[in-house]
């Protein structure tokens, strides 16, 4: 906030309505995904038996798909909250990861609008915003908008979701839990800057794997992030050198 | 309507899930964004996708990888991630369909 105070923004940080909207319209492609993910999750919901206002109410509280699938398979009451929780710690401790990237970003506009924005936070609309910060974009509000825009298609995909349970016999058939794999590989293909990501990528891969082996469900995508970043620091200065990475 | 349990429980998995989302945003305010940190960070994306890959990879099922090495075709041709993960998910069910 001192430096905000001053008025010495680096790299022209703002939060504006046009930034906003900019990241509402680039992430309509993701929202559709993120659509068909909320409906798997409604009729998953549907299946186990929870009623509609109750798979809603998830939705737009939890807001976390990898973790309202695992309630559900965990059992969504207070009895089992010692379990849950740790559930969704372990689920979510990727979010660590994303909101600590987004410091040198979101720490430059007001509180409420960075809070707003981390609310918002989903793991494409993060990517697509880190991969729009490292081609120069720096108005917060396209984390904001592009966040946003996953929202009422997560809601709506779970409403659609929990009515269709009755004649969507067989969403495997579909593969539509393929779906988060298929974006997240994407995503990765699309994120690769070069060399100066091979050590970190090689790390993070190793990393996930024993980690998906031994550990509890939830800590491989923890450890990938942190293995690939520590490397990424560990070779910082030569890895930067004579590569086009920003 | 659901009933206070529920409620109970979702209340506090949201507080959990927000937690999350705020804390690793919280800890950076004790950690100085040197250069090398900023190397770091900019790592965390690709790594974290390599991580939701993971499982998916290691199930060594044959319409899976398929899916992954389609998504990856298209997503270099075409530069959009929602035309590479639905190609990707035709093949996984494609290859589903046909047994494999």
């Amino acid at each position: 906030m001192s430096a905000a105070e001053s008025g010495n923004l680096p790299d022209r940080v703002r939060f504006t309505r046009d930034g906003i909207r900019r990241g509402f319209l680039t992430a309509q492609p993701l929202a559709v995904s993120v659509l068909l993910y909320g409906a798997v999750f409604g009729v998953l919901a549907g299946e186990s038996g929870l009623g509609l206002w109750h798979a809603a109410l998830m939705s737009l509280l939890i807001y976390s798909g990898s973790a309202q699938l695992t309630a559900l398979q965990i059992g969504v009451t207070t009895a089992l909250l010692p379990q849950l929780i740790a559930a969704v710690v372990l689920l979510n401790a990727r979010y660590l990861l994303f909101g600590a990237a987004l410091r040198p970003w979101l720490s430059w506009v007001r509180p409420w609008q960075a809070y707003a924005t981390l609310f918002f936070n989903g793991d494409t609309s993060w990517a697509l915003s880190m991969k729009r910060y490292a081609g120069g974009e720096r108005d917060a509000g396209f984390v904001f908008g592009s966040g946003a825009a996953m929202f009422a298609p997560w809601l709506v995909g779970t409403l659609i979701g929990h009515q269709a349970a009755s004649w969507v016999p067989d969403p495997k058939a579909l593969g539509l839990d393929f779906m988060l794999a298929g974006f997240a590989g994407a995503i990765g293909v699309g994120a690769w800057r070069g060399r100066v990501d091979l050590a970190p990528a090689i790390a993070a891969a190793v990393t996930s794997i024993i980690c998906w082996r031994w550990l509890p469900s939830g800590w491989h995508i923890v450890g990938a992030g942190v293995a690939g970043a520590l490397v990424a620091a560990w070779r910082y200065p030569s890895a930067e050198i004579g590569s086009e990475a920003d | 309507m659901p009933d206070l349990d529920f409620l109970l429980t979702i209340g506090a998995l949201a507080l959990v899930a927000y937690g999350c989302r705020v804390g690793g945003y919280l800890m950076m305010r004790f950690v100085r964004a040197t250069p090398r940190v900023q190397a770091a960070l900019a790592a965390v994306p690709l790594a974290a996708m390599i991580g939701i890959v993971t499982p998916t990879m290691m199930s060594g099922r044959i319409p899976e990888a398929a899916g992954l090495v389609m998504v990856a075709i298209v997503m270099r041709l075409t530069g959009s991630e929602l035309a590479a993960a639905v190609a990707g998910t035709a093949v996984v069910a494609l290859g589903r369909h046909w047994g494999f």
